[in-house]
């Protein structure tokens, strides 16, 4: 029996005599021609014995979930231990995806990336692919989303053929980059972006080489969380390498062969059918935008030291066949920021949405993406020309994106009416990272994963999820507060639900969180917020709902009165309290920094404190039909304000020795008097259009708005000319004849 | 044997109001889906709503594409009629834009509130019941987004196989 490890006297076929990178061009040029994957167009292993075929479709479910389970206690990694940052996956020899564990699933698709693009060029040869070969990535333009998504594959031979890889990702909390942690919000180009492993060959005989891990000691602020992930990682791989050779010792070469094969293709028919069950065919449009402020930040190197606003386009076509498109004609071009994203993580990000809200059970795998299409004009930041652009944060347009995409096919389950599974998609939550000295009297640099528990958008018959959904992780967490004070020198004086941070409406998006965390025991800590946009929402509601208040600034406040204030008892600043004077403001004293957009913090040390806030998802409906009831529940709990509860819920209520209570006959008043007030302070739409109008011939716009418009039409001819159309101009708009 | 559950009209009712006990709705969602949902949900609303016009897809929580003797139109369930469903319905609507501090602070207070001259939001109204129907969060001078375009000759004739409600004239 072969257990992969063993050496063969003769070189290791990897596809039959053909070579592996002419096989996966003629897989790709059967599926062009047939339309089928792989050209299976009987599914005749399901058809022969259904339960053997379901059961060894489960087999290999189970391995890749059990091996990214004891996986996770190999790390030493709050994201990966606490959090659940990893996954763990298996492909067909070709690199498509077959099966995949829970975790952050975006890696799946952007593994077979990393391993098509190892075929393309060639690895057969050069490095050569061999049993016991570790193979890892974390470039972006190879296949990930960031410079922390380090996976790991390694080839399973069975015989000495080539039967399957098996791969796995973890997140990193720290890379080495100009500033600690693991998405460097200040990097402008890849080149400061920490710690890069470009298809490398890490490990042979299925140990990683000691050079490499050399590497990681000397180019990591804390390596023992990158180290012990490439362990935990390869024996995640070992681990589904074992299994799939045992249940190829029951059932053959042959048949494993060609059933990850099948479970593809019946995965490519299984989304196509649910499309025509699930949506309508049409066009559906949203947009969604990101501002990135780097003007007068610390760090930024003068040609990126501007405020810059990101439109973030996206329009979905399902055809008559439930084929579907998403396109980003529109969409900006790349900069020089950490926002940028390769096509890796376009195909990604769409992928773990893809699981959450249509392809969520079954055949889950790469035939789902092989059932769409997506479209990434060349130039912009879905799709850099240039490879050396930065990708640190590119999760700070794809989880708008997708967000955005989300909506949209609520739309399509609104008009289909599966209105349970309407969902207003995910948010961009920024988080913190730091560096400096540890408790431990260490150097040390990491993240902190909170975010992986923010709120998400409403859903179309119940409020969203409240502190916990991630966007990037459908199984998140945000860790338990102990955990996270031993990997960074801070204390938590407090977690509170954010109040209102939950976009309005008839069904309101789940509210976020604050946390106060206290600089403990260090004499020096650097923080910085990544992913983190200013002066506009990255967000938005539908059918009536609000966007959740995603343009969020950051606390500190050194030198302060705390020890004075715990002496005394007093009331610490543990939540966001009264918008308009928050507690960071209202109950310390001290040397106060609060900062919008990406945050660059002077260095803290021990009793200086910082505030961040977690945010909440969009709503849906129409706020004034919320049930008062449900606003009177979340008065309770602190979920709304009484603020938001009387201006925009329209909610009549009386606090009443500790409680809230409800007058309905004053709520119907109230709600029929802001009909009146919509009626009387609106305006017809064709009226509004002509004022707009002038304003757009005149270029009645900030630098920045009008700075996008023409980035975004430099790019597409076709969306210029949708521009011009729609406000009805001829000839050069403002900013062509301004430039 | 169909492996699709199907659901009482009631069933379907309750569902979409969000009024079934969630242990139900979690079952639900989690089962495969019911092909007669469509033929159901628009029963259900075409019950609900005060006029006769053929209800032939939704498009909003107040809005529907029904079937006139004038064409396929986009209408309100209070009765409004915005326009011809290839129009954008939101141009037939009210708008209430909130593009200055005071009116945003209504709903998003302190720091919590976009830039002024990076973002505002538009309400778009219906001039009938004053429902408010779509909320845009855009820098000004954006397009009006026209949400969704839908193609109910492939839905209706392609996935339903049955042609478009039309009435007749």
């Amino acid at each position: 029996m072969s257990n992969g490890t063993v050496a063969t006297t003769d070189k290791p076929k990897l596809l039959g005599a053909i070579g592996l990178k002419r096989r996966l061009e003629e897989m790709e040029q059967t599926l062009a021609d047939t339309g089928h994957y792989d050209g299976i167009e009987e599914l005749a292993l399901r058809a022969e014995d259904p339960l053997k075929y379901e059961r060894t479709h489960t087999r290999l479910s189970s391995a890749v979930i059990a091996a990214r389970e004891t996986s996770k206690l190999i790390s030493a990694s709050p994201g990966v231990r606490e959090v659940g940052e990893s996954v763990v996956g298996l492909f067909t020899p070709e690199g498509d995806s077959v099966v995949f564990s829970a975790g952050i699933m975006v890696h799946v698709h952007s593994m077979s990336r990393f391993i098509k693009w190892m075929i393309r060029n060639d690895y057969e040869n050069d490095p050569g692919i061999e049993p016991g070969d570790i193979f890892a990535n974390n470039d972006a333009f190879i296949g990930c989303v960031q410079l922390p998504d380090v996976m790991d594959v390694i080839p399973i031979f069975r015989d000495g053929e080539l039967v399957a890889w098996a791969g796995s990702v973890c997140h990193e909390l720290e890379v080495g980059g100009i500033v600690a942690g693991g998405d460097i919000n200040i990097a402008i180009e890849r080149f400061g972006e920490g710690m890069p492993v470009c298809a490398e060959k890490v490990g042979t005989n299925d140990e990683i080489r000691r050079d490499y891990l050399v590497r990681a000691e000397r180019s990591l602020r804390t390596p023992i969380y990158w180290i012990l992930d490439e362990k935990a990682k390869v024996s995640a791989c070992l681990e589904v390498r074992d299994k799939v050779n045992e249940l190829i010792d029951d059932l053959g070469t042959e048949y494993f062969k060609q059933a990850i094969h099948e479970y593809i293709e019946e995965g490519r028919r299984t989304h196509l059918e649910r499309m025509k069950v699930q949506s309508v065919p049409g066009r559906y449009r949203g947009v969604t935008f990101y501002g990135n402020l780097f003007k007068d930040k610390p760090g930024v190197l003068p040609v990126a030291a501007k405020n810059e606003l990101i439109p973030i386009p996206v329009e979905v076509e399902i055809d008559r066949g439930g084929f579907m498109s998403v396109d980003f004609e529109g969409a900006g071009p790349w900069g020089w920021h950490p926002n940028n994203c390769s096509p890796a993580a376009m195909e990604g990000g769409f992928f773990v949405n893809l699981t959450q809200f249509m392809d969520y059970d079954g055949m889950v795998n790469d035939g789902a993406a092989l059932a769409t299409e997506l479209k990434l004009p060349e130039g912009t930041w879905t799709n850099p020309d240039s490879e050396q652009v930065a990708t640190a944060c590119g999760w700070a347009l794809m989880n708008p994106a997708y967000g955005t995409f989300v909506r949209l096919m609520a739309r399509a389950h609104l008009a289909r009416g599966f209105k349970e599974e309407i969902f207003v998609g995910g948010i961009n939550c920024p988080f913190f990272e730091a560096g400096g000295i540890s408790q431990y009297g260490t150097r040390f640099g990491a993240s902190n994963f909170e975010l992986s528990a923010a709120g998400s958008g409403a859903r179309g018959i119940m409020d969203g999820i409240d502190t916990g959904y991630a966007i990037f992780n459908p199984e998140s967490d945000m860790g338990n507060a102990e955990v996270w004070e031993t990997a960074l020198p801070v204390l938590y004086l407090g977690r509170r639900i954010w109040a209102d941070s939950g976009g309005a409406g008839k069904f309101r998006g789940g509210v976020g969180f604050t946390s106060l965390y206290k600089a403990h025991r260090t004499p020096l800590l650097s923080v910085t917020t990544a992913v983190h946009s200013g002066k506009v929402f990255d967000n938005a509601g539908i059918c009536g709902g609000y966007p959740s208040p995603s343009a969020l600034y950051h606390y500190a406040i050194r030198d302060n009165d705390l020890a004075e204030r715990i002496e005394n008892r007093d009331p610490l600043p543990v939540g966001v309290g009264d918008a308009d004077a928050p507690d960071m403001l209202e109950l310390i004293s001290g040397d106060v920094e609060y900062t919008e957009g990406v945050y660059v913090g002077k260095p803290l040390k021990d009793g200086d404190l910082f505030q961040h806030s977690y945010i909440g998802g969009g709503g849906y409906g129409d706020p004034i039909e919320r049930s008062p009831d449900l606003v009177r529940r979340d008065l309770d709990v602190g979920k709304v304000s009484e603020r938001l509860a009387r201006n925009l819920y329209r909610v009549a209520f009386e606090l009443e020795d500790g409680e809230y209570k409800v007058d309905a006959e004053a709520t119907a008043a109230a709600r029929e008097a802001e009909r009146e007030r919509r009626l009387s302070g609106s305006v017809p739409a064709a009226e509004w259009f002509e004022a707009q109008r002038k304003r757009v011939v005149d270029n009645g716009f900030c630098e920045e708005v009008s700075a996008m418009y023409h980035d975004a039409m430099e790019l597409s001819e076709r969306w210029r000319g949708e521009y011009a159309e729609f406000w009805k101009i001829d000839g050069p708009l403002a900013w062509e004849e301004s430039k | 044997m169909s492996a699709r559950p199907t659901y009482t009209q009631d069933v379907v009712s309750d569902l979409i109001d969000g009024s079934l006990p969630w242990a139900q709705t979690r079952q639900i969602m989690s089962a495969y889906k019911d092909d007669d949902r469509f033929e159901k949900y628009i029963a259900i609303l075409q019950e609900r709503v005060p006029w006769d016009d053929p209800i032939v897809l939704t498009v909003g929580e107040h809005l529907f594409i029904v079937a006139t003797a004038a064409g396929h139109v986009v209408k309100c369930d209070c009765g409004h009629e915005f326009c011809d469903y290839r129009e954008n319905w939101k141009m037939a609507a009210r708008v209430r834009v909130r593009d200055d501090a005071e009116s945003l602070e209504e709903i998003y207070p302190g720091p919590s509130k976009p830039d002024v001259e990076w973002m505002e939001l538009r309400e778009f109204i219906c001039p009938g019941c004053a429902a408010l129907l779509e909320v845009e969060a855009v820098p000004p001078g954006f397009p009006v987004l026209h949400d969704f375009l839908p193609d109910l000759e492939a839905f209706y004739e392609g996935w339903l196989g049955r042609p478009v409600p039309t009435v007749g004239g």
